[in-house]
């Protein structure tokens, strides 16, 4: 379970987020909607320990998030797939993959967990020697959410993992993703522009303006509710 | 003929000796986008700490090893005390602290080693071999200076190339902020890199000394000779640094043998001058722009 409360970030004198608070529980993925500049990058960033929040608190199971550098929240069993998938283009398919876990002590397990983003994401496996920077756009975002299962996450963190991507290998990978949710009880915070692919694969959605949680409520009820949809989602 | 292969011998035994500073000066400059300046000062330093070892008696080996050690723990130290402020800062402040620290070195060196000129030990003989009657153009020392080095980058490769930890460094030094979403402790992966810069520096500083000889300013020049080189390289490419420093070394020994050894040192500096006005980005680099 996460649980974010009370979370205000300012960058300067600009809030970026304003006390923001929000929960994903075990087994489930909560979508955050909003536009441009909503904040939605802000929160995944401050969760995973990139941005300073000025107060507020982010619970990870027992553990408190505010406050920790990037390395020791990643150790925690955060996964964070930042915005444009951020892989490291110098190295390989397969040194990606590695550096996923490359501090967990169970080094047996890592070969496992590798070997399983292999078999989530086969198109990987073919290219596992070449250098990441000639994969395909889909290619690299499999190999970003397959690096980040790698070390075997509690909470996984996908910032707009739709960006660039036509809409079927979108909709297959969230397909692959949403069975491992279920099975690994991951809590998935989605950060999506893309609202209607968003709200497919969501159990909660959350949607921020401005920094603000404007809405909260199933994800269902949400895609269901068209007054809302047209204020604030643009579809 | 003869002193055809003669100047080329050496040109690559010196060039290899550039080609440690060149590389040390990649390792940085990759992990943390600084140009070490106090790169050759570093390595001065340490060849006093062997040279102040082997005075008190140590044998040659022991200096050697010292003076390893110490470049370790003198890279590491100026990264995690000095360098670490300024790396989120302008790179301007990254450069005027490395001019600082090379000036720092060279002005402690003469408080505490004395100023003057030294002689220093070669662990085997400088002199030509000889087989028979002729003696060939190669003394046990340059191969001795041409096999450290290699057995030194060929180490350094199979660290950063084939274990965890060489993953980690790299990764670290290509995306510090990705690395760290992924648990890759970045800051003690930077101190290393540094450490074993300056390791690397350490020992061209042991290789140049019985040549140069020893004193506080003695490695300024092998520092602009290997920075040289790292340039022709392109600064990224670890192999194309090595490549130019070998070639800056052959350079100078030919305008050192037909020209005139005066004209040695001036020769570095407009091999330099020519690369920076034509060709910035090296010869070895492509127009390969880094990924964000």
């Amino acid at each position: 379970m996460l649980e974010i409360t009370d979370l205000t970030v300012a960058y300067g004198g600009v809030i970026a987020l304003d006390s923001v608070t929000l929960s994903v529980p075990e087994g489930s993925i909560t979508a955050v909607l909003g536009a441009n500049g909503a904040g939605k990058t802000t929160l995944v960033r401050t969760i995973s320990g990139l941005v300073k929040p000025r107060q507020g608190s982010v619970m990870l199971g027992d553990h408190q998030l505010v406050g920790r550098s990037p390395e020791a929240i990643a150790r925690l069993g955060v996964g964070h797939v930042p915005e444009g998938h951020g892989i490291v283009s110098e190295l390989t398919v397969d040194e990606n993959l590695r550096l996923g876990g490359l501090w967990r002590r169970d080094r047996a397990d890592q070969r496992v967990a590798i070997d399983e983003a292999y078999e989530l994401f086969p198109p990987l496996r073919v290219r596992r020697s070449v250098s990441a920077s000639s994969l395909s756009g889909g290619e690299r975002q499999m190999l970003s959410i397959g690096r980040a299962m790698v070390a075997r996450p509690t909470a996984l963190l996908l910032d707009e993992p739709s960006l660039g991507l036509a809409g079927a290998l979108l909709a297959q990978i969230m397909q692959r993703l949403s069975a491992l949710v279920v099975e690994r009880r991951l809590s998935v915070l989605l950060i999506e522009q893309n609202a209607r692919s968003a709200l497919s694969v969501a159990d909660q959605a959350v949607v921020l303006s401005l920094g603000r949680v404007e809405m909260s409520d199933t994800a269902e009820r949400l895609a269901g509710d068209d007054a809302l949809r047209h204020a604030y989602l643009g579809f | 003929m003869r002193l055809f292969v003669i100047y080329t011998l050496d040109g690559i035994t010196n060039g290899m000796v550039y080609a440690a500073i060149a590389l040390a000066l990649v390792m940085i400059w990759r992990a943390t986008r600084i140009i070490n300046y106090a790169q050759g000062a570093m390595a001065m330093f340490t060849t006093y700490i062997a040279l102040t070892v082997i005075r008190h008696g140590a044998p040659y080996w022991m200096g050697f090893v010292v003076a390893l050690a110490a470049g370790m723990v003198i890279g590491a130290v100026t990264e995690r005390v000095l360098v670490r402020p300024v790396e989120s800062r302008p790179p301007l402040n990254a450069v005027i602290l490395s001019l600082g620290v090379l000036i720092l070195l060279e002005a402690i060196a003469p408080m505490l080693f004395g100023g003057q000129t030294q002689s220093f030990p070669v662990p085997v003989s400088n002199i030509d071999i000889v087989v028979g009657t002729t003696s060939l153009p190669v003394s046990p020392f340059a191969l001795f200076t041409v096999g450290a080095v290699l057995v030194a980058m060929l180490l350094l490769f199979l660290v950063f190339q084939r274990t965890t930890l060489g993953l980690r460094m790299r990764a670290a030094a290509f995306n510090p902020e990705i690395a760290r979403l992924l648990g890759i402790r970045v800051g003690r992966m930077l101190t290393l890199g540094w450490g074993l810069a300056a390791l690397l520096g350490a020992l061209a500083g042991m290789l140049a000394a019985p040549s140069v000889y020893l004193y506080p300013s003695n490695m300024d020049e092998v520092l602009v000779f290997g920075f040289t080189g790292a340039i022709i390289g392109g600064l990224e490419s670890p192999v194309g640094a090595v490549a130019g420093a070998v070639g800056v070394g052959l350079a100078l020994s030919y305008v050192s043998g037909y020209v005139g050894a005066d004209l040695a040192p001036l020769g570095g500096f407009v091999i330099l001058i020519v690369v920076l006005m034509l060709r910035p980005q090296g010869l070895f680099s492509f127009g390969r722009q880094r990924q964000v």
